[in-house]
Protein backbone atom coordinates (compact mmCIF):
# COMPACT_ATOMS: atom_id res chain seq x y z
CA UNK A 1 0.00 0.00 0.00
CA UNK A 2 1.41 3.30 -0.98
CA UNK A 3 2.08 6.09 1.53
CA UNK A 4 -0.60 8.27 -0.09
CA UNK A 5 -3.25 5.62 0.41
CA UNK A 6 -2.32 5.19 4.04
CA UNK A 7 -2.66 8.96 4.55
CA UNK A 8 -6.10 8.92 2.89
CA UNK A 9 -7.46 6.22 5.18
CA UNK A 10 -5.95 7.77 8.28
CA UNK A 11 -7.45 11.16 7.52
CA UNK A 12 -10.84 9.67 6.72
CA UNK A 13 -10.81 7.83 10.03
CA UNK A 14 -9.91 10.98 11.93
CA UNK A 15 -12.69 13.08 10.38
CA UNK A 16 -15.47 10.53 10.75
CA UNK A 17 -15.39 9.03 7.39
CA UNK A 18 -15.18 12.24 5.29
CA UNK A 19 -16.96 14.84 7.71
CA UNK A 20 -15.52 17.67 9.89
CA UNK A 21 -14.48 16.78 13.45
CA UNK A 22 -16.86 17.42 16.33
CA UNK A 23 -16.39 21.12 17.28
CA UNK A 24 -15.35 20.48 20.88
CA UNK A 25 -13.51 23.78 21.33
CA UNK A 26 -16.41 25.80 19.97
CA UNK A 27 -18.89 23.89 22.12
CA UNK A 28 -16.84 24.80 25.14
CA UNK A 29 -16.28 28.46 24.26
CA UNK A 30 -19.97 28.90 23.39
CA UNK A 31 -21.02 27.36 26.66
CA UNK A 32 -18.70 29.77 28.47
CA UNK A 33 -20.08 32.73 26.54
CA UNK A 34 -23.69 31.82 27.39
CA UNK A 35 -22.82 31.30 31.06
CA UNK A 36 -20.94 34.62 31.09
CA UNK A 37 -23.91 36.45 29.60
CA UNK A 38 -26.25 35.01 32.23
CA UNK A 39 -23.84 35.90 35.04
CA UNK A 40 -23.45 39.37 33.54
CA UNK A 41 -27.17 40.04 34.00
CA UNK A 42 -28.34 39.51 30.41
CA UNK A 43 -31.51 37.88 31.73
CA UNK A 44 -32.52 41.18 33.31
CA UNK A 45 -32.06 43.45 30.28
CA UNK A 46 -34.74 42.98 27.57
CA UNK A 47 -32.52 43.49 24.48
CA UNK A 48 -29.79 41.35 26.02
CA UNK A 49 -32.32 38.69 26.96
CA UNK A 50 -33.39 38.44 23.30
CA UNK A 51 -29.81 37.83 22.19
CA UNK A 52 -29.33 35.29 24.95
CA UNK A 53 -32.44 33.44 23.83
CA UNK A 54 -31.12 33.37 20.28
CA UNK A 55 -27.78 32.08 21.52
CA UNK A 56 -29.45 29.28 23.47
CA UNK A 57 -31.67 28.30 20.55
CA UNK A 58 -28.76 28.23 18.13
CA UNK A 59 -26.68 26.16 20.53
CA UNK A 60 -29.53 23.64 20.64
CA UNK A 61 -29.62 23.58 16.84
CA UNK A 62 -25.87 23.00 16.83
CA UNK A 63 -26.27 20.07 19.21
CA UNK A 64 -28.93 18.63 16.91
CA UNK A 65 -26.61 19.06 13.91
CA UNK A 66 -23.83 17.25 15.79
CA UNK A 67 -26.25 14.42 16.47
CA UNK A 68 -27.02 14.24 12.77
CA UNK A 69 -23.30 14.27 11.94
CA UNK A 70 -23.12 17.71 10.30
CA UNK A 71 -20.22 19.02 12.35
CA UNK A 72 -19.34 21.84 9.97
CA UNK A 73 -22.80 23.39 10.14
CA UNK A 74 -22.79 22.73 13.86
CA UNK A 75 -19.58 24.69 14.26
CA UNK A 76 -20.98 27.63 12.31
CA UNK A 77 -24.17 27.53 14.39
CA UNK A 78 -22.08 27.49 17.56
CA UNK A 79 -20.10 30.48 16.27
CA UNK A 80 -23.39 32.33 15.75
CA UNK A 81 -24.55 31.30 19.23
CA UNK A 82 -21.30 32.51 20.76
CA UNK A 83 -21.51 35.85 18.92
CA UNK A 84 -25.08 36.27 20.20
CA UNK A 85 -24.06 35.45 23.77
CA UNK A 86 -21.14 37.87 23.67
CA UNK A 87 -23.45 40.55 22.30
CA UNK A 88 -25.95 39.81 25.09
CA UNK A 89 -23.22 40.32 27.70
CA UNK A 90 -22.09 43.58 26.07
CA UNK A 91 -25.69 44.87 25.97
CA UNK A 92 -26.16 44.00 29.64
CA UNK A 93 -22.93 45.80 30.53
CA UNK A 94 -23.96 48.85 28.50
CA UNK A 95 -27.39 48.97 30.17
CA UNK A 96 -25.84 48.73 33.63
CA UNK A 97 -23.20 51.35 32.84
CA UNK A 98 -25.82 53.73 31.45
CA UNK A 99 -28.00 53.28 34.55
CA UNK A 100 -24.98 53.92 36.80
CA UNK A 101 -24.05 57.03 34.82
CA UNK A 102 -27.62 58.32 35.01
CA UNK A 103 -27.69 57.80 38.76
CA UNK A 104 -24.36 59.61 39.13
CA UNK A 105 -25.57 62.53 36.99
CA UNK A 106 -28.84 62.72 38.95
CA UNK A 107 -26.82 62.75 42.14
CA UNK A 108 -24.70 65.66 40.87
CA UNK A 109 -27.82 67.61 39.92
CA UNK A 110 -29.32 66.96 43.33
CA UNK A 111 -26.12 68.12 45.04
CA UNK A 112 -26.00 71.27 42.94
CA UNK A 113 -29.60 72.08 43.80
CA UNK A 114 -28.74 71.62 47.47
CA UNK A 115 -25.65 73.80 47.11
CA UNK A 116 -27.72 76.56 45.49
CA UNK A 117 -30.23 76.57 48.34
CA UNK B 1 -22.43 54.50 2.00
CA UNK B 2 -23.08 56.08 -1.36
CA UNK B 3 -20.05 54.27 -2.85
CA UNK B 4 -21.32 51.02 -1.41
CA UNK B 5 -24.74 51.52 -3.00
CA UNK B 6 -23.07 52.23 -6.35
CA UNK B 7 -20.98 49.06 -6.01
CA UNK B 8 -24.05 47.03 -5.19
CA UNK B 9 -25.92 48.53 -8.15
CA UNK B 10 -22.97 47.71 -10.40
CA UNK B 11 -22.89 44.14 -9.19
CA UNK B 12 -26.61 43.75 -9.79
CA UNK B 13 -26.22 45.19 -13.23
CA UNK B 14 -23.50 42.67 -13.99
CA UNK B 15 -25.75 39.87 -12.88
CA UNK B 16 -23.86 39.25 -9.62
CA UNK B 17 -25.94 37.87 -6.73
CA UNK B 18 -27.21 40.33 -4.13
CA UNK B 19 -25.47 40.20 -0.76
CA UNK B 20 -27.49 38.62 2.06
CA UNK B 21 -29.39 40.96 4.39
CA UNK B 22 -26.97 40.09 7.23
CA UNK B 23 -24.03 41.38 5.17
CA UNK B 24 -25.84 44.56 4.17
CA UNK B 25 -26.75 45.18 7.82
CA UNK B 26 -23.20 44.46 8.94
CA UNK B 27 -21.73 46.90 6.42
CA UNK B 28 -24.13 49.66 7.54
CA UNK B 29 -23.56 48.93 11.20
CA UNK B 30 -19.79 49.06 10.76
CA UNK B 31 -19.92 52.39 8.94
CA UNK B 32 -22.10 53.81 11.67
CA UNK B 33 -19.93 52.38 14.44
CA UNK B 34 -16.85 54.11 13.06
CA UNK B 35 -18.32 57.49 13.92
CA UNK B 36 -19.71 56.43 17.30
CA UNK B 37 -18.30 55.90 20.79
CA UNK B 38 -16.84 52.50 19.85
CA UNK B 39 -14.19 54.20 17.71
CA UNK B 40 -13.19 56.45 20.60
CA UNK B 41 -13.49 54.12 23.57
CA UNK B 42 -12.99 50.54 22.27
CA UNK B 43 -11.05 50.81 18.99
CA UNK B 44 -9.55 47.32 19.44
CA UNK B 45 -13.02 45.74 19.68
CA UNK B 46 -14.13 47.64 16.62
CA UNK B 47 -11.02 46.48 14.78
CA UNK B 48 -11.85 42.85 15.62
CA UNK B 49 -15.40 43.45 14.35
CA UNK B 50 -13.95 44.92 11.16
CA UNK B 51 -11.87 41.79 10.66
CA UNK B 52 -15.03 39.69 11.03
CA UNK B 53 -16.68 41.82 8.38
CA UNK B 54 -13.70 41.20 6.09
CA UNK B 55 -14.09 37.47 6.64
CA UNK B 56 -17.79 37.77 5.76
CA UNK B 57 -16.98 39.78 2.64
CA UNK B 58 -14.47 37.13 1.55
CA UNK B 59 -16.95 34.33 2.19
CA UNK B 60 -19.49 36.19 0.07
CA UNK B 61 -16.92 36.73 -2.67
CA UNK B 62 -15.88 33.08 -2.57
CA UNK B 63 -19.39 31.67 -2.64
CA UNK B 64 -22.15 34.25 -2.57
CA UNK B 65 -24.93 31.71 -2.13
CA UNK B 66 -23.34 29.62 0.60
CA UNK B 67 -24.76 29.35 4.12
CA UNK B 68 -21.25 30.05 5.43
CA UNK B 69 -21.36 33.50 3.80
CA UNK B 70 -24.66 34.22 5.59
CA UNK B 71 -23.32 32.86 8.89
CA UNK B 72 -20.11 34.87 8.65
CA UNK B 73 -22.15 38.03 7.89
CA UNK B 74 -24.42 37.24 10.87
CA UNK B 75 -21.41 36.80 13.13
CA UNK B 76 -19.78 40.01 11.80
CA UNK B 77 -22.97 41.95 12.46
CA UNK B 78 -23.10 40.64 16.03
CA UNK B 79 -19.46 41.52 16.65
CA UNK B 80 -20.01 45.03 15.31
CA UNK B 81 -23.09 45.40 17.51
CA UNK B 82 -21.05 44.11 20.42
CA UNK B 83 -18.33 46.69 19.75
CA UNK B 84 -21.01 49.40 19.61
CA UNK B 85 -22.50 48.22 22.92
CA UNK B 86 -19.08 48.08 24.55
CA UNK B 87 -18.37 51.57 23.22
CA UNK B 88 -21.59 52.82 24.75
CA UNK B 89 -20.76 51.09 28.02
CA UNK B 90 -17.32 52.71 28.08
CA UNK B 91 -18.83 56.08 27.21
CA UNK B 92 -21.33 55.70 30.08
CA UNK B 93 -18.53 54.65 32.44
CA UNK B 94 -16.61 57.74 31.39
CA UNK B 95 -19.67 59.90 32.03
CA UNK B 96 -20.09 58.28 35.43
CA UNK B 97 -16.45 58.93 36.30
CA UNK B 98 -16.85 62.59 35.34
CA UNK B 99 -20.11 62.84 37.28
CA UNK B 100 -18.52 61.23 40.35
CA UNK B 101 -15.62 63.66 40.10
CA UNK B 102 -18.01 66.57 39.82
CA UNK B 103 -20.05 65.26 42.74
CA UNK B 104 -16.89 65.07 44.80
CA UNK B 105 -15.94 68.60 43.82
CA UNK B 106 -19.44 69.88 44.60
CA UNK B 107 -19.42 68.09 47.96
CA UNK B 108 -16.03 69.58 48.79
CA UNK B 109 -17.30 73.03 47.85
CA UNK B 110 -20.42 72.53 49.96
CA UNK B 111 -18.30 71.33 52.85
CA UNK B 112 -15.99 74.28 52.49
CA UNK B 113 -18.95 76.64 52.39
CA UNK B 114 -20.45 75.00 55.49
CA UNK B 115 -17.10 75.27 57.25
CA UNK B 116 -16.90 78.96 56.40
CA UNK B 117 -20.41 79.49 57.71
CA UNK B 118 -19.54 77.54 60.83
CA UNK B 119 -16.39 79.59 61.38
CA UNK B 120 -18.37 82.79 60.88
CA UNK B 121 -21.00 81.60 63.34
CA UNK B 122 -18.32 80.60 65.81
CA UNK B 123 -16.76 84.04 65.43
CA UNK B 124 -20.09 85.72 66.02
CA UNK B 125 -20.74 83.50 69.02
CA UNK B 126 -17.31 84.31 70.45
CA UNK B 127 -18.00 88.04 70.00
CA UNK B 128 -21.42 87.61 71.55
CA UNK B 129 -19.93 85.71 74.46
CA UNK B 130 -17.26 88.37 74.88
CA UNK B 131 -19.91 91.07 74.78
CA UNK B 132 -22.07 89.24 77.34
CA UNK B 133 -19.03 88.70 79.56
CA UNK B 134 -18.07 92.36 79.27
CA UNK B 135 -21.62 93.45 80.09
CA UNK B 136 -21.65 91.05 83.03
CA UNK B 137 -18.36 92.46 84.29
CA UNK B 138 -19.61 96.00 83.84
CA UNK B 139 -22.82 95.17 85.65
CA UNK B 140 -20.86 93.55 88.44
CA UNK B 141 -18.54 96.55 88.60
CA UNK B 142 -21.50 98.93 88.63
CA UNK B 143 -23.16 96.89 91.33
CA UNK B 144 -19.99 96.87 93.40
CA UNK B 145 -19.54 100.60 92.86
CA UNK B 146 -23.13 101.22 93.85
CA UNK B 147 -22.77 99.12 96.97
CA UNK B 148 -19.55 100.93 97.83
CA UNK B 149 -21.20 104.31 97.21
CA UNK B 150 -24.19 103.32 99.31
CA UNK B 151 -21.95 102.10 102.08
CA UNK B 152 -19.93 105.28 101.92
CA UNK B 153 -23.13 107.33 102.04
CA UNK B 154 -24.47 105.31 104.92
CA UNK B 155 -21.17 105.60 106.77
CA UNK B 156 -21.23 109.37 106.21
CA UNK B 157 -24.79 109.61 107.48
CA UNK B 158 -23.94 107.37 110.45
CA UNK B 159 -21.00 109.60 111.27
CA UNK B 160 -23.23 112.64 110.95
CA UNK B 161 -25.81 111.06 113.23
CA UNK B 162 -23.25 110.97 116.03
CA UNK B 163 -23.13 114.76 116.22
CA UNK B 164 -26.39 115.90 114.62
CA UNK B 165 -30.03 114.89 114.68
CA UNK B 166 -30.62 112.63 111.74
CA UNK B 167 -33.88 110.77 111.27
CA UNK B 168 -35.78 108.97 108.58
CA UNK B 169 -39.17 110.27 107.57
CA UNK B 170 -41.51 109.68 104.65
CA UNK B 171 -40.14 112.79 102.92
CA UNK B 172 -36.57 111.41 103.26
CA UNK B 173 -33.65 111.56 105.63
CA UNK B 174 -33.89 114.73 107.67
CA UNK B 175 -30.78 116.37 109.12
CA UNK B 176 -31.64 119.01 111.69
CA UNK B 177 -29.26 121.82 112.62
CA UNK B 178 -30.01 124.03 115.56
CA UNK B 179 -30.65 127.65 114.62
CA UNK B 180 -28.92 128.78 117.77
CA UNK B 181 -25.69 127.11 116.71
CA UNK B 182 -25.79 128.35 113.13
CA UNK B 183 -26.87 131.95 113.47
CA UNK B 184 -26.90 134.86 115.86
CA UNK B 185 -30.36 136.05 116.88
CA UNK B 186 -32.17 137.79 114.01
CA UNK B 187 -29.18 137.19 111.65
CA UNK B 188 -28.62 135.02 108.63
CA UNK B 189 -24.83 134.92 108.68
CA UNK B 190 -23.37 131.57 109.55
CA UNK B 191 -21.41 131.64 112.75
CA UNK B 192 -17.80 130.47 112.57
CA UNK B 193 -18.54 127.89 115.24
CA UNK B 194 -21.11 126.25 112.96
CA UNK B 195 -18.71 125.63 110.12
CA UNK B 196 -17.44 122.34 111.49
CA UNK B 197 -20.96 120.92 111.55
CA UNK B 198 -21.77 122.27 108.12
CA UNK B 199 -18.54 120.87 106.71
CA UNK B 200 -19.56 117.45 107.99
CA UNK B 201 -22.98 117.89 106.39
CA UNK B 202 -21.40 118.91 103.08
CA UNK B 203 -19.17 115.82 103.08
CA UNK B 204 -22.14 113.58 103.85
CA UNK B 205 -24.29 115.13 101.10
CA UNK B 206 -21.51 114.76 98.56
CA UNK B 207 -21.65 111.00 99.08
CA UNK B 208 -25.28 111.10 97.97
CA UNK B 209 -24.83 113.04 94.80
CA UNK B 210 -27.68 111.18 93.08
CA UNK B 211 -30.25 112.62 95.43
CA UNK B 212 -31.89 116.01 95.67
CA UNK B 213 -31.63 118.08 98.85
CA UNK B 214 -33.98 120.66 100.24
CA UNK B 215 -32.80 123.15 102.84
CA UNK B 216 -35.67 124.61 104.89
CA UNK B 217 -35.31 127.42 107.40
CA UNK B 218 -37.64 127.57 110.43
CA UNK B 219 -38.13 130.15 113.20
CA UNK B 220 -40.04 130.32 116.46
CA UNK B 221 -43.17 132.42 116.61
CA UNK B 222 -41.50 135.48 118.05
CA UNK B 223 -42.01 138.46 115.74
CA UNK B 224 -44.22 138.87 112.72
CA UNK B 225 -44.67 136.24 110.02
CA UNK B 226 -43.17 138.59 107.47
CA UNK B 227 -40.00 138.90 109.47
CA UNK B 228 -39.88 135.22 110.28
CA UNK B 229 -40.59 134.17 106.70
CA UNK B 230 -37.84 136.44 105.40
CA UNK B 231 -35.38 135.40 108.10
CA UNK B 232 -36.01 131.70 107.57
CA UNK B 233 -35.58 132.10 103.82
CA UNK B 234 -32.31 133.96 104.17
CA UNK B 235 -31.00 131.41 106.65
CA UNK B 236 -31.97 128.55 104.35
CA UNK B 237 -30.21 130.26 101.46
CA UNK B 238 -27.14 130.91 103.60
CA UNK B 239 -26.87 127.24 104.44
CA UNK B 240 -27.50 126.26 100.85
CA UNK B 241 -24.80 128.62 99.61
CA UNK B 242 -22.35 127.36 102.19
CA UNK B 243 -22.95 123.78 101.15
CA UNK B 244 -22.56 124.64 97.47
CA UNK B 245 -19.30 126.42 98.16
CA UNK B 246 -18.17 123.26 99.94
CA UNK B 247 -18.81 120.93 97.03
CA UNK B 248 -22.52 120.11 96.94
CA UNK B 249 -23.91 120.46 93.42
CA UNK B 250 -25.96 123.69 93.04
CA UNK B 251 -28.36 121.83 90.77
CA UNK B 252 -29.07 119.29 93.49
CA UNK B 253 -30.00 121.63 96.28
CA UNK B 254 -32.82 124.11 96.80
CA UNK B 255 -33.71 126.34 99.75
CA UNK B 256 -36.94 127.66 101.18
CA UNK B 257 -38.06 129.51 104.27
CA UNK B 258 -40.97 128.14 106.24
CA UNK B 259 -41.08 130.91 108.87
CA UNK B 260 -42.78 129.72 112.03
CA UNK B 261 -45.41 127.68 110.25
CA UNK B 262 -43.99 124.21 110.96
CA UNK B 263 -43.07 124.15 114.66
CA UNK B 264 -41.76 120.90 116.09
CA UNK B 265 -42.11 122.00 119.73
CA UNK B 266 -44.12 124.23 122.00
CA UNK B 267 -43.41 127.91 121.35
CA UNK B 268 -44.57 128.80 124.89
CA UNK B 269 -41.36 127.54 126.40
CA UNK B 270 -37.83 128.75 125.81
CA UNK B 271 -36.74 125.19 125.15
CA UNK B 272 -39.52 124.65 122.64
CA UNK B 273 -38.73 127.85 120.82
CA UNK B 274 -35.06 126.88 120.68
CA UNK B 275 -36.05 123.60 119.05
CA UNK B 276 -38.27 125.38 116.56
CA UNK B 277 -35.41 127.65 115.49
CA UNK B 278 -33.71 125.28 113.16
CA UNK B 279 -32.56 124.47 109.67
CA UNK B 280 -33.51 121.12 108.17
CA UNK B 281 -31.83 119.47 105.25
CA UNK B 282 -34.02 116.83 103.66
CA UNK B 283 -32.41 114.18 101.49
CA UNK B 284 -35.02 113.16 98.91
CA UNK B 285 -35.47 109.36 99.03
CA UNK B 286 -35.83 109.19 95.23
CA UNK B 287 -32.82 109.60 93.03
CA UNK B 288 -32.65 112.54 90.68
Amino acid sequence: MSKTLIWFFATALAFGCGGAPKPEARLSSDEGAIRGAKEGGADNVPEAQLELTLATEQRQKALDLIQSGDNHRAEMMLARSEADAELALALARAAAAKADAQRAEDSVESLKRKADQ
Amino acid sequence: MKAMMISIAALVACGSPLPPKELVDAREAYLKAQSGPAQKFVPAELHVAGESLAVAEKAFTDDAKSQDAIDDAYIALRKIQRAVALGEAAEAEDAKTRADREAGRTQREMLSSEEQKLRATQGELAKERESVEKAREETAAEHAARLAAEKKAQDAMDALAKTLAVRKEDRGTVITLSGGVLFATGKADILPGAQTQLNQVAEALKTQAEHHFTVTGHTDNQGTDAINDDLSTRRANAVRDYLVVHGVSADAITAQGMGSHQPVADNHTAEGRAMNRRVEIVVDPDKR
